[in-house]
């Protein structure tokens, strides 16, 4: 059976510098993965490759049985079914609403379809009537709702979030624990970068244990 | 110091009484220059962010050139565009010369590199994680941009006012390009330098201080978006 993703001889180098190097990894579809590992072990990088943010230096990556090519007109249709949630993420100066709209404008959809979905998204990740507000006056944990949301809203089939609950207080990722296995549920794929000790255990999530841009 | 004050007095005395030589002089700085800010506006700011954004060979060159062009001084602007406009120049067929048109051309070539530059500048001094968040967001490369531009904008504004303040105050392409014909090509630095050498030293202070006010707005406006 065909991987929903999976990663053949990846390698990602700066300079000289190995930032990454993977001989073979793949990715089931309608699961939750956590990539552990310590600060640098090439996490982050190994999601940015994946979201198709970052060409690797090497290697082959397939996604829905379709070999990725890095092109732009491809990436872009490709980024229609994947979402990165940043660890700190970029929040645009405008309202709430303003930035969860932003990628359903990117996708045409029309406004009235917009209005339910923005809802639904808020609601998701308890931040309902926070739409007016100011995107940048909220606090960290809320901000970062406000980008997990604003992922959600795309319903992409493959939901990468780095470190997603860093800023969260502890209400707010018991929620985020209960929402993770909701959208597997609905077809979500999702794969997690995660310093949280018990997290990936509590979601019984696949772990993949990173060291120095390897798999350990 | 009498001179001083009644010079003031008679330069408030013509401000007052609407002039119709100090208002055309007013209305003629003020067009021409608007006109090339929209021209310098529509060049520098895309330049700007296409050599901020773009991964080219010879773009350190490219930004070497750009802060190079921020220094050119006035009158060699002129100098360069009079002998295109000249009657025996590449271009001397238009009949450009001394007109408002040949002023335009010559703020454009002043403004352009500003605006370009404080762009660049906005844009290197901008979040890393625009572009990256829109990408993942499903926005091409072009929009993008635009989402990006639109983050800076108050960067951008800044660039355009700092280009208007630049070519509403300048005298060398004025004088050159304009010939500082009245009721023309007069503008209120071209007027002041030759009102002022013909003793006529109230008339200039009148325009300069129209030029001191709209410096005024400028930095206000500025101020204004800096504490947004």
């Amino acid at each position: 059976m065909t991987p929903f993703l999976a990663l053949h001889a990846i390698e990602k180098r700066y300079n000289s510098h190995l930032a990454l190097q993977l001989e073979e990894i793949c990715f089931e579809s309608r699961k939750i993965y956590s990539l552990v590992g310590s600060n640098g072990c090439g996490k982050s990088t190994l999601l940015q490759i994946v979201a198709l943010l970052l060409n690797p230096t090497f290697g082959e990556m397939v996604f829905q049985g379709e070999k990725v090519v890095w092109k732009k007109k491809n990436l872009l249709r490709l980024r229609q079914d994947i979402t990165l949630v940043h660890q700190s993420p970029y929040l645009f100066s405008r309202s709430v609403r303003h930035n969860i709209a932003y990628g359903l404008k990117m996708r045409g959809t029309n406004s009235k379809d917009q209005h339910r979905l923005i809802h639904d998204a808020l609601e998701m990740v308890g931040l309902e009537g926070f739409g007016r507000r100011n995107a940048r006056e909220l606090s960290g944990g809320e901000q970062q709702r406000v980008a997990i949301a604003r992922a959600l809203v795309l319903r992409p089939r493959l939901l990468l979030l780095d470190e997603p609950t860093s800023n969260m207080d502890r209400a707010s990722i018991e929620a985020f624990d209960k929402l993770l296995p909701l959208l597997v549920e609905q077809g979500m794929t999702i794969i997690q970068a995660t310093h949280s000790p018990d997290q990936p255990e509590r979601l019984n999530s696949t772990i993949i244990r990173m060291e120095d841009g390897r798999l350990a | 110091m009498d001179f001083i004050f009644d010079s003031l007095k008679t330069a408030f005395l013509l401000i007052l009484s609407w002039d119709p030589e100090v208002y055309k002089t007013v209305w003629t700085s003020l067009y021409v220059s608007l006109i090339a800010i929209v021209f310098s506006t529509v060049a520098g700011v895309p330049a700007g962010m296409a050599i901020g954004l773009g991964q080219f060979p010879g773009r350190r060159a490219v930004i070497t050139l750009l802060n190079t062009l921020m220094a050119l001084p006035t009158v060699v602007i002129g100098l360069v565009v009079y002998g295109f406009f000249s009657r025996s120049g590449p271009m001397g067929q238009f009949g450009l010369l001394f007109t408002p048109a040949a002023m335009v051309v010559g703020q454009i070539i002043l403004a352009t590199p500003i605006i370009a530059n404080y762009t660049l500048g906005a844009l290197s001094a901008s979040d890393s994680r625009i572009m990256p968040t829109a990408l993942t967001l499903g926005a091409s490369t072009s929009r993008g941009a635009l989402l990006l531009m639109q983050e800076i904008r108050f960067g951008v504004m800044a660039a355009i006012i700092a280009g208007f303040g630049r070519i509403i105050a300048e005298v060398g392409v004025a004088m050159m390009l304009g010939g500082n014909i009245r009721g023309y090509t007069r503008t209120m630095t071209t007027a002041i330098a030759l009102e002022t050498s013909k003793g006529e030293f109230a008339f200039g202070l009148a325009l300069g201080i129209f030029l001191l006010s709209v410096a005024l707005l400028i930095n206000m406006f500025l101020n204004f978006l800096q504490q947004r």
